[in-house]
């Protein structure tokens, strides 16, 4: 079989490369891409800040090393086998020049034979990583799951398992981080990409919209205004809650053992009495917290609010603790977005 | 310290840190002088973190298919990582270069033999001996094996629901000198144009920009190469036959690198152009009559 394809792979010997040129010439006009513009000289790291990669098509992209390696065996069907592929590098030039920096390192990875000796600095941990780096991973990961989501859609085709992990991988990283400035820029764009991944974009529209307020330190923030709300909202200890705001609402997430409690204040009159549907769109990224009737986008209150205005209800249980550092930033990154209807 | 392919997809956040400290460490040596500056470190390793989240490895888990990158050892992966660092930081150092040599062309005197025309020439013979190296040379190849060309027929054919841009296409395709696949394709097609009017085109360039619209999307989905392929392993494969009839098992035809998810997309593209009776079952049966048209698919000019 495979003499026979390399011979029918040959062009037909009666033709000159000269005589094909034409063909290629209109190939590569009809496969062109338009190049995006290439970007300033960033002055540092952070600033990819939330754009979006430009020029990056995932589904062609992922499948570069394996028609290298294919190409890299000789193998005669490596460019029939990958043709949608080798049909896009003719027109796009960012996954083209992505082609020979990929094949020129696997080259080289295969010409050692797998017994080079590794010479590595020691084991690393994560504290010791630069922030921006952790950031700029946080950044890119949300970047690639934004062109994922993207492409699927155009293509038609389902890649959002592949987009959440992304995401989530970029909440874990970012938990990492310990100042609340590079937290708050590592995540920018994290809920408009989970909103595109989760599809909660189409509910109707909340009462109230609130997001977590990214802390400094643990439970250390804005001092005068902060104790004075703590006092009315009979806050926890600092460092044991997350405040939450929407406009001049405020709320605190606190925990009672392994449960998460949301506690809401001045809600307007349209609301006393009445139970609400509480959604947390970025909890079904992250496995941690067992919700309430198991759907985070649709939580019952347990009780209505109250004549004051104010609501505590549970949530869920998890094994996160507010009071431990890491655990405490998952929790805020998840909380970035919490919506209240009435039922 | 060693991280694998494996560590990187399935455990990120432990070896994120590893990694991190390992491209830095190459990258510092690979930049020579430059490797003091933070600015052009970030650089060189952002890039290839980048490159390793693009392909779809960082923390993917499962949801990305395994690249071939996954089936390298450990060796094999920090080659690959210390190469790609390598290049990187080549095309940092030409940057460099050429920016202070805007500044100093002219105070140059010339003729002297600097690091930018060696790291020039380094690139340059660095992909110079890769296959493709230039789009152009994949437009070549495109236009000339006779599998692939066999691909834009296809699509082209594809056409025919809208006459008029198979006919812009066509005439665009004669004017520009590609006579030779023009006259394939009115040999293999020929019914495709008995309705087609010999009268002047209105509207040509819209019909061919929807054309090419078409032509892009076609040539850079994978059913029809998939099509091509099992197509040509059921016109040569050996299968035994009751009757008058050939069968084969859809798993037999998933080998060399073809798996049986892409064997079923060809084998439906196959049953759509009507090659084929087939809806999905294991066992794929066809008659020697549809051996032979199997057959005329894969090849040219037939």
């Amino acid at each position: 079989m495979n003499d026979h394809m390399q011979n029918e792979g040959q062009p037909n010997p009666g033709h000159s490369r000269q005589s094909y040129i034409p063909l290629a010439r209109w190939l590569q006009e009809v496969l062109a891409i338009p190049t995006p513009p290439s970007p300033p000289e960033r002055t540092s790291l952070l600033e990819t800040g939330g754009h979006p990669i430009e020029g990056y098509h995932p589904q062609f992209y992922s499948q570069i090393p394996d028609f290298v390696a294919a190409l890299l065996k000789d193998d005669a069907q490596a460019t029939l086998r990958y043709a949608p592929l080798f049909y896009h590098l003719i027109g796009c030039s960012t996954c083209h020049t992505a082609y020979l920096e990929i094949y020129d390192a696997m080259r080289a990875a295969l010409a050692t034979g797998g017994e080079a000796q590794i010479v590595a600095p020691s084991s690393q941990a994560m504290a010791l990583t630069p922030p921006r780096m952790l950031v700029y991973l946080c950044q890119l990961q949300i970047n690639s799951a934004r062109a994922v989501l993207r492409q699927s859609r155009h293509d038609h085709v389902d890649r959002d398992a592949w987009a959440r992990t992304l995401l989530r991988q970029a909440i874990t990283i970012s938990a990492y981080i310990q100042q609340s400035s590079l937290r708050v820029r590592a995540l920018q764009d994290l809920v408009e990409v989970a909103t595109l991944a989760l599809g909660t974009g189409d509910a109707e529209p909340a009462a109230h919209s609130y997001s977590s307020v990214v802390t400094p330190g643990a439970g250390v923030r804005k001092g005068v205004k902060v104790r004075r709300r703590a006092e009315m909202l009979d806050r926890p200890m600092d460092g044991e809650a997350i405040d939450l705001e929407s406009g001049s609402l405020e709320g605190l997430l606190t925990q009672d053992g392994e449960m998460l409690e949301l506690r809401l204040h001045d809600l307007d009159e349209s609301l006393r009495g009445r139970y609400l549907l509480i959604s947390i769109p970025l909890g079904a990224l992250l496995e941690p917290v067992r919700w309430l009737g198991k759907d985070p986008h649709a939580i019952r209150s347990q009780v209505p609010v109250d004549a004051q205005g104010n609501l505590k209800t549970p949530l869920g249980t998890t094994d996160l603790r507010l009071t431990n550092r890491e655990d405490r930033h998952m929790l805020e990154a998840m909380f970035k977005k919490l919506d209240i209807r009435p039922l | 310290m060693s991280f694998s392919v494996h560590d990187l997809r399935y455990h990120l956040p432990q070896h994120y840190a590893s990694l991190y400290a390992y491209l830095n460490y190459r990258a510092k040596r690979a930049l020579g002088a430059l490797g003091s500056d933070n600015f052009e470190l970030d650089q060189v390793v952002s890039h290839v973190i980048e490159q390793l989240t693009r392909i779809g490895i960082l923390g993917t888990g499962d949801t990305t298919p395994p690249t071939a990158l996954d089936s390298f050892t450990n060796a094999q992966f920090y080659a690959f990582l210390n190469r790609s660092i390598r290049n990187k930081a080549i095309d940092r150092l030409r940057k460099r270069h050429a920016l202070t040599n805007t500044f100093t062309e002219l105070e140059r005197t010339g003729g002297e033999d600097d690091e930018i025309s060696m790291l020039d020439t380094q690139v340059e013979s660095l992909w110079g001996s890769i296959p493709y190296s230039a789009p152009e040379d994949a437009a070549i190849e495109a236009a000339s094996q006779e599998s692939l060309r066999r691909l834009l027929k296809d699509c082209i054919k594809g056409l025919s629901a809208a006459p008029r841009q198979l006919r812009a296409l066509m005439q665009e395709l004669d004017e520009l000198g590609a006579g030779d696949l023009v006259e394939d394709i009115r040999k293999e097609y020929g019914s495709l144009f008995d309705n087609t009017s010999a009268e002047p085109l209105a509207h040509i360039s819209q019909h061919k920009d929807h054309a090419h619209k078409k032509l892009r999307h076609c040539l850079q989905k994978s059913s029809t190469n998939l099509a091509v392929i099992v197509a040509l392993r059921l016109s040569e494969y050996e299968a035994p036959i009751m009757g008058a009839i050939f069968s084969v098992e859809v798993k037999t035809l998933a080998q060399e690198n073809l798996t049986e998810q892409d064997v079923r997309a060809g084998l439906r593209h196959l049953a759509a152009e009507g090659l084929l009776v087939w809806h999905g079952e294991e066992t794929v049966e066809y008659t020697s009559e549809q051996r032979k048209r199997l057959a005329r698919f894969y090849e040219e000019g037939e």
